[in-house]
Parts: structure tokens; sequence; C-alpha cells
């Protein structure tokens, strides 16, 4: 028997973001969509998370962290690219700073878009996340 | 018997005298050796002969009389005590012990001094053979591993002046007169050795003769020679009683209110010699002596001489309201040194806030006086001498390779000197920890003070439980920097390497000792403290220890476990121990995160000492202040009572 | 029944309790904050998970540490209501709780060692409150097992009022609730105040919750030490503390250690040590 399905725990990283989508990340514990009710536990502990959530685009001076938080997680794990600039670099894409979307630097499994991206949104692409932790489960069992 | 403890005596000041001359230090270890061999065999075969039965009384061998040779001893001591005080320009000392020469003097001119029994000189009992077995193995031990440690010392400090000779003399002088110390039933005598060892302590914490050292040893010297004018004071008054002189007669039952001046006067002393407030700052300076010199006469033995003083006086103090004094001063001393404790990062020093916390736990017991108390207290002496014994010695091993007794330098202490850090963690064990003699002597104290009535119970109950929670405090913090884990470098993994044979042979015996013990702890309890303790206060047969044999092994075998799991751990590689949560920045092995811009930090973590809510220094002037006054008291009481 | 039975009974039935204790909490906490709440069994959910995730350790001492916390927990569980001693207990106890403590000492990072240190000072602060009560205990009642004192005649809940309502202070740290929980925050991680676990993770993590969980019931079993008439009065007094624990959760911030370590000692003096005096000299 699984328990991901039962219990993801996520942790939330804000890459380079407008902060637009941090705020409908954190909308989604409130009252409203209260996702504790999948048994979401926004963790902010690499080593305790099962899903990373990205939002933001990866720039010089995070990559690194951005590589670290991911390496510390332990297995399984997947990554949620949450926002047009974590998919793509957004409208920052050109700019000289910012290397582009999350999957330059990492393996994303989900990719949830919109700018800002909405909380149903979010939480549609953490359950699909869950379906991805759960696949590679097996795949490692 | 009698001849015995004459050679248990005699035997280390001749050896004592003997090392004085010997330069070579080759030859110095081979005699050390084997003389702390001679010394420890004779301390076993006299257990043996006594064969743990009742107390027997014996005087010296035929033909010898002891005359007036303890009058020109005193006068000896007195000769050399101002001698080096002119020396050094002090003036309380002197005054002291002339105070106590004229008290001689004036007994043995006025004739006052009573007949003296022949045949009861010595006392030896079954308190008498744990501490002629804890003095006769330890203290060799101790003198064994001194032989490693001062190489080492003096190496690394050579700006030191190296007076070894000295040194080893000052041992075995000291264990000579500790042996006799312990056996003594007779009061001037004892007296005599008390100074004798009053003087050991003096001189070796002024070992280095820097100005600072010889400061405290001059705060030890002027202490202990209070309590030893005390001492003589009592001897003066007691001289006048029918078999005043004799402890035995003296401590037969409770004390008649004639006698309660001396007793005051003698607890003084034994408060005095036991470190405890308001005299705990002559222990705290002895720190800066070498660290055998802390491990033997301020941990394992000397300071015991002051609680085995009062564990002898307890009969006659115990429910007295003296005894309730001297009682509040050990158990607020343990209180209150306690919390300085948490405030100290200096590990010697830790480690003598605890020593003078546990001899007031002991100073507590006697006070109070019952069977049950008596038992922890003798139970708190073994316990005690081994593990603090054990953690001095580890320390100075400690401080001769990493060159610092700071608590905060020993982290990752497990990872650079894994052998080392497995005897400091077995000894910790044994000082704190649930199954070890000492929590065990707490638990059944609270259980003893529960029957206590009126305001004293409850007070001793609530200073027990939240000085025992201090300790733990300091101790855990020991513990997290001593287990704590990082990779080390081949540089310093080979420094273990360099740890002379008498300092592993010495540390890891004492290790032996102190699991024996906890493993043994029943056999010692129900064969010789229980009856110890029954046969002092005429209690009826009863079990001491309140505990299943099958919760008590599990309890040991699960403690083992630290020291086993350090051993274990070190041996097991590939753990990145630099891999921890920083937050996401990057963490070299060598423990230098990453900081924004490029900038790079190393990683020091440093314990909580709970500043801002607990001042050190004020607590302990305020526990100085609080039981000065208790001792004021209690000797005013003492007076009053007459 | 044997004294024993008990002991392996509460090994057995503990972590159910404890379990389903945290998924009602959980349910109570998100319904105060107008949320529906994870389901019930959500810790049991969480517990497999992170048995079946991967250990990420940084050094080999820590999960034998962690072990021994668990197995110390349960030991002092199982010693309680298996009828040792109650004053031996609260040694243990204490004990359970520094294994904790070194086990996230031994990481060496700042995180872990905030928290062991912080987790340090709130064991500071509440062990003289565990000793004086079970002392307590035994001298009302003159017994020393748990099996005695459920026994004994006298009532002890009236005659350690004072004591009763201490423990609805100091359970706050053991619950870890705020404002008293500085060292392990059952919310959203924070660097600081949750870093005793920052790197433990998988079933090390599971080690530390079980071990919560335990405590939990030590805790209940506690309680039921002062209804001594009455264990179902023990249990329901246990529920409307742990319900007042919630409430204060939910309602207060964080104090500092400083705060915490105060507040404490003088409850524990003024409240405690009163109750214990009275006991002494009117008895």
């Amino acid at each position: 028997m699984s328990f991901f399905s039962k219990s993801p725990w996520i942790l939330h990283y804000d890459a380079s973001s407008c902060n637009g989508c941090d705020i409908e990340v954190l909308a989604c514990l409130t009252p409203l969509y209260d996702l504790e009710r999948f048994g979401v536990v926004n963790t902010g502990n690499p080593k305790h998370a099962d899903i990373l959530l990205i939002t933001g685009s990866v720039n010089e001076r995070n990559i690194d962290i951005i590589r670290n938080l991911y390496r510390q997680m332990p297995d399984p794990k997947v990554v949620v690219a949450v926002g047009a600039c974590a998919c793509s670099g957004g409208i920052f894409a050109r700019a000289y700073n910012i290397q582009g979307g999350i999957d330059k630097v990492l393996p994303v499994d989900v990719y949830v878009p919109g700018c800002a991206a909405r909380p149903e949104s979010i939480i549609d692409g953490v359950v699909q996340g869950i379906g991805a932790l759960e696949q590679k489960r097996r795949k490692s069992a | 018997m009698s001849s015995l403890i004459v050679f248990l005596v005699a035997f280390p000041l001749v050896v004592g005298g003997l090392l004085l001359g010997i330069r070579n230090s080759k030859l110095r270890n081979v005699i050390v050796v084997l003389a702390g061999l001679v010394v420890a065999g004779a301390s076993i075969v006299t257990a043996v002969t006594f064969g743990n039965g009742d107390a027997v009384f014996f005087g010296l061998p035929n033909g010898l009389t002891l005359g007036r040779s303890l009058l020109v001893l005193e006068i000896a001591i007195a000769v050399f005590v101002v001698a080096v005080s002119i020396q050094h320009r002090r003036i309380l000392a002197p005054v002291l012990v002339l105070g106590q020469v004229a008290v001689s003097v004036y007994l043995e001119l006025s004739g006052k001094m009573p007949e003296l029994e022949p045949g009861r000189l010595f006392w030896f009992d079954r308190l008498s053979m744990i501490m002629v077995l804890i003095i006769g193995i330890i203290g060799t031990l101790i003198c064994i591993h001194s032989l490693g440690y001062m190489r080492d010392y003096h190496r690394s400090s050579p700006l030191i002046k190296g007076r070894r000779t000295v040194f080893f003399c000052l041992l075995f002088v000291f264990l000579g007169s500790m042996f006799g110390l312990v056996v003594s039933n007779y009061l001037p005598l004892m007296l005599i050795f008390w100074e004798v060892t009053t003087l050991c302590s003096f001189l070796l914490i002024g070992y280095t003769r820097t100005k600072e050292t010889i400061g405290y040893a001059f705060d030890a010297l002027n202490m202990n020679m209070l309590g030893g004018l005390g001492f003589s004071v009592a001897i003066l008054m007691l001289a006048g009683q029918p078999d005043g002189l004799d402890l035995a007669k003296l401590t037969a039952g409770p004390a008649t209110a004639a006698l309660l001046p001396a007793l005051a006067l003698l607890c003084l002393a034994g408060l005095t010699k036991a470190a405890q407030m308001p005299f705990s700052r002559w222990l705290l300076g002895a720190m800066y002596a070498p660290s055998p010199t802390s491990a033997l006469l301020h941990s394992s033995t000397m300071v015991k001489a002051g609680v085995f003083l009062l564990l002898r006086l307890s009969p006659a103090i115990a429910g007295s309201s003296l005894g309730t004094l001297v009682a509040f001063v050990g158990m607020l001393t343990f209180l209150f040194v306690s919390l300085v404790g948490v405030t100290e990062q200096n590990t010697k020093k830790v480690l003598a806030y605890s020593t003078i916390g546990s001899l007031g736990l002991i100073v507590g017991c006697a006070g109070l006086g019952s069977p049950e108390l008596i038992w922890v207290g003798v139970m708190i002496i073994i316990f005690h001498a081994l593990a603090k014994g054990l953690l001095f010695l580890v320390v100075g091993t400690i401080e001769n390779r990493l060159y610092s007794k700071d608590m905060e330098n020993f982290d990752t202490l497990l990872s650079r000197l894994p052998l080392v850090s497995a005897l400091a963690l077995t000894g910790i064990a044994g000082m704190f920890i649930a199954p070890f003699g000492v929590v065990v002597a707490k638990w059944t104290a609270i259980r003893a003070f529960l029957e206590i009535p009126g305001w004293q119970g409850a007070a001793l109950l609530v200073i027990m439980a939240f000085g025992t929670s201090l300790t733990l405090f300091y101790w855990g913090k020991l513990l997290i920097k001593v287990l704590s884990m990082r990779s080390v470098s081949e540089y310093e993994r080979s420094v273990e390497k360099r740890i002379s044979r008498f300092e592993w042979l010495a540390e890891i015996s004492l290790a032996s000792g102190v699991i024996g013990v906890a493993a043994f702890l029943g056999v010692i309890s129900e064969q010789v403290v229980g009856p110890y303790a029954l046969a002092t206060f005429k209690g009826t047969s009863q079990s001491f220890l309140h505990i299943e044999p099958v919760i008590l092994a599990t309890m040991i075998a699960a403690l083992l476990f630290l020291p086993a799991l350090a051993l274990w751990a070190s041996r097991h590689e590939g753990y990145n121990t630099a891999d921890f949560y920083a937050a996401g920045r990057p963490v070299t092995s060598g423990g230098v995160m990453g900081m924004a811009l490029g900038a790079t930090q190393t990683v020091t973590l440093r314990n909580y000492y709970l500043d801002g809510v607990v001042n050190g220094k004020l607590v302990f002037r305020v526990g100085t202040i609080a039981c000065g006054v208790l001792l004021v008291t209690l000797i005013a009481v003492g007076m009053v009572a007459r | 029944m044997n004294p024993i039975v008990f002991g392996v009974l509460f090994i057995l039935i503990a972590p159910i309790f404890g379990g389903l204790l945290a998924g009602v909490d959980r349910i109570v906490s998100a319904r105060m904050q107008s949320r529906v709440g994870p389901p019930l069994l959500q810790p049991f959910y969480d517990l497999g998970k992170l048995l079946q995730k991967e250990a990420r350790q940084v050094n080999p001492i820590a999960e034998p540490l962690l072990l021994g916390h668990l197995g110390f927990m349960a030991a002092t569980g199982a010693m309680l209501v298996g009828g040792t001693d109650l004053i031996f207990v609260a040694f243990v106890f204490a004990l359970a709780a520094l294994f904790l403590v070194l086990a996230a000492g031994s990481v060496n990072s700042p995180y872990s060692f905030a928290g062991a240190e912080r987790e340090l000072i709130v064991l500071l602060a509440s062990e003289p409150f565990f000793i004086l009560m079970l002392a307590a205990i035994c001298k009302v009642t003159d017994a020393s097992s748990y099996q005695g004192v459920l026994s004994s005649a006298v009532m002890v809940a009236p005659k350690l009022p004072g004591i009763l309502l201490a423990f609805t202070f100091v359970a706050t740290i053991k619950l870890r609730k705020s404002p008293f929980d500085i060292s392990t925050s059952h919310h959203a991680h924070q660097e600081l105040v949750s870093g005793l676990t920052s790197d433990m993770s998988g079933r090390l993590l599971a080690y530390v919750e079980l071990a919560h969980w335990y405590e939990s019931a030590i805790l209940a079993a506690l309680v039921v030490l002062f209804f001594n008439w009455s264990v179902p009065l023990g249990l329901l007094a246990f529920a409307v503390v742990y319900g007042l624990e919630v409430l204060v959760d939910n309602s207060t911030s964080r104090a500092k250690w400083q705060l915490v370590l105060r507040s404490t000692w003088v409850v524990t003096l003024l409240l405690v040590g009163g109750n214990v005096l009275a006991l002494f000299l009117i008895k």
C-alpha cells in the first residue's frame, strides 16, 4: 500500500517571481481552498518534502540553490513549476540575468500555466504531481 | 590489621620521599607503576582481611607509640606554612596555622589531653573499606595517568618550569595521608592527616608557580586552614568530655547538648574541605592545577574527606537543628552551583561545579541522617569517585590534544578522538544517566525526603527537582558537543594515536570500573553499603534498591549504548556530514557555507549559556551569602545549645 | 492482571491513541480556522509515507540515537503503567527526551543545533515540574506505583489543585503547542522553530513522530493519576486539557525561550512548590 497520494508534503520555493504566484500558492492553504484536506503540508524543508513547488524563473544567483534544494529532497520526488515564469521564463525570459524556466535546471514533472496561476489550477497541478510521485515510487520499487 | 594500616600510610610516604630524588623519567615511570601496584594491592588485601565484617578498632603495632609525634608534626606543618607565607607575603594562613599550634601546645602543656586508649587509635569499618579501596585503586590509576599527562603537559606549556619530582612526591604523600585520614578514630591523629592533605592540595594547585595559581593556592590554603582551626578548637572543647576524642564513641548516637558546639566546629571543618558554599571558591581555583590533581584531590578523594567526616558525624547530628542546618547548606550549595554550572564554558569548571553539587547532596544526606540517606551518600561517593575521576582524566587528555578546556572547542570530538569520546561518554553516563548510581541515589533521596515532615521536606524536594534538572542541562550541552560529527582530516585523526599508554590504561580501567560498579549495583548495595547504613543508624534489615533487576539490567545495557555507539559510528564512513539543510546554500566538507554575493562563512556553533536569564556571578554571590548566613547560624546554634 | 501486561498493552495501544489524538487535533485546529481539515487518519498516512520514503542521513549516529529516543519513550510509558516506581519514571522520561536533543545535536548544523539547544531549554523548564508532580502524588497516596495510586483511597486531584493547574501549563511544552513550541513546531516548517528535525528525513522523522505519540499517551496516563478514583473521568479531563491546549495553540503566538523558561519556573515554583508545601504542612 502506498501513502504518497495521501500525504504529499510541499516545499515552496520562490525563484525570481513577482510574488503574484506565491500569494496564490499561500491562498491554497486558506479556508477557501484548504489544501490540507488532501493531506498537503507546506513544510519549508527539502528533507521533509515530496513535491518541490517553484514559482518564478531561474536566474544566475539562485540556480545553485534550486539544484541544492532538489538534491536534498529524498526520493521519490517531483517538481511542479507554477506560473508562466516557472514554465518558460515568462515576460522576463529575455532579461540579462534570467536563464529561463525551471526545466533548464530540474526535471519538471508538472507545468501549471497562468500569470498569476489560479489557486484552482495550482491545486490541480499538485494533484497531478501526486500522480507523478506515485508513478516514480512504483518505478523505483 | 594494624600493621597493614601502618604499611598503607607509611609506604606511599616513603615512595614519595624516594621520588623526590629521581630525575630520570624512565626510572620514575617504573617506580610509580610498581609502587602504585603495591598500594592498590595493599588496599585490596586490607579490604579482604577486613572481610566486610563489623567495625574493628586497633592501635599501632607492638612497641610503637605516638608519643609527642603529633605535636612535632603539627609544629613542622606550621613552620612550613609560615615560611611559605612569608615568602609570598600572605598573612591569613600563618595566623590560622599558628592558632592551631597554640591550641595543640596549650592542650599538651596544660595536661588536659585525656589519656589515649591505645587500642582505639584506628577505626576500620565498611565506610573505611570503601574509602581505602577508592584511594588505593583510583589513586593508583590517577598516579599512573599522570606519568603520561605530565610529559605532554610540559611539552605543550614549555614556559612552565618542570618540577615533576615534586609533583609525584606530593601525589604519593597525599595517598598516604589520605589512607591515614579515613582509618583514624582518634581525632588529633585525624587532624594531622587532614592538614597534610590540605598542604598537598596547596602545593599542587600552586604547581606552576605563576602569580595567578599562587593566589588560588592560598585561597585553598586559607579556607582549609580555617576548617583545620575549627577542627582543633573542636578538639580543645572535646578534650574535656569523656571519650570526646574517640570518634566512634562520639558518634555512636544523638549527641548531648554539651557536645554540640564542638560538633558544629567539626561540621565547619567538613564543609570547608568539601568546598561547600561559602567556601566553594577554593575548589574552582583548584581547577588551575594539572588535571590529574583535579581528578585525585579535587574530585575523587580529598574533597571526599570532608563528606567522609560529615557522614561519620551523621548519627550524632541527625535530628538536631545542627544537622538540619548542615543539610540545608549542602542542598542549597547543590542548587546554586548547578545553576552557576549552566553558565560556565570551561569544562573543568563545569566538572568542578558538578563535583561541589554532588558533595552538596552527600552533605545533605549526612545532615539529615537516616539509613536510606546514608546509603545514598555512600553510593554517590563510590560513583562520583569513579565517574568524575575518569572525566577529569579524559578532559586532561583532551586538553593536551586540543590545547583547550573550553567546552565549545570539544565539538565534533566523536569524529576527532573517537576512543576518548567513548570514555568521556562513559563518564558522563556514569554521572547522570538514569540507571547508574547517581540518579538511582537521587531517586532514593527523593523517596527519603518525602518522609521528612514539615516545610523542610517540601523545601528539600523543590531544591532537588530544580537542581537535578539543571545538571541535566549542562551535561546535555556537553553531550551534544561530544556527539556531533563532521569530516576530519588525516592529521586530526592522527592526534589520538599520540596519547600515552599510561593514560589509556588509567582511563580504560576507570571506565570499566564505572560499568562494573553499575553492573554490580545490587551486590554493592546489599552487601556493603546497605549493611553499613543499617549499622550506623541501628536500623532494621531492609532493602535499599527498589527496582526490579530486569529493568536495571536492561537500562545498563541501554546505557552502554552511548559509548558503544560512539565507537561504532566513528568507524562508519560514507556519510556526507556537510550535507545538512542550510536554506539551500552550498556547504563544503570543512563546514564553510556559501553566503549571498559569493561571500563565505565558516559554521561555528555555540551552546546556550542562558545569558540574560541566569547571571552566574550573581547566583554564586547570592549562594555564598545565603550559605554563609546558614553557617553562622549553624555555629551560633551549636554555641547557644550549650 | 499482571502489571507487565499493562506495559505491553501500552506499547501496542499508545501509538494508536497518540495518532488518533493528532488526527483529531488537526481537524479541530482546522475547524477553529474555518477549514475542513485533513481526514482523521491523516497522521497515520503521514507516518506510512515517511516510512516508505528514502532517508537521507548526514551521519551514522542520528538514526540509532532516534531509535533510542523512541525506545526510551515507549519504555517510559510501559514502565509508568507497568508499575515501576513513579519517581524513577520521571528520570527515564527526561532521558528519553534527551536522546532527541542528542540526535539533532549530532548533525552539527546551524538549524539542527539551534533546535537541539532549544529543546534542551524546554526540557530544563519542564523537568522540575514532572519530578515534583510525581513526588507529590506519591506523597498524597502513600503509593509508589501507578497501580498503587489508582487503588489508593485518597482522591488526588482535590489535594493537588495547584499541581493540576500547573500541569495544563507545562503540558503545553510536552504537547508542543504555542506559545511554547520553540523547538519543534507542527505548523509550517520554519528554520529555527523546527530546527530540531531539520536534517531528519524519511523513517528518521517517522521515529520522532511515533515517539511524540507515545509522549501524548504518557501525558494522558499522567492526567489519569490525578483522577485516580475514576479512569474515565481522568481521560475526560485529559480531553479537556488537550482541547484547551489546541485553543491556546491557535490563539497565541510563540514566546521567546527566555519567557518560556522564566514563566515555567515561576509557575512550577509558585503553584507546585506552594502545593507541595501545603501538603507537607497540613498532612
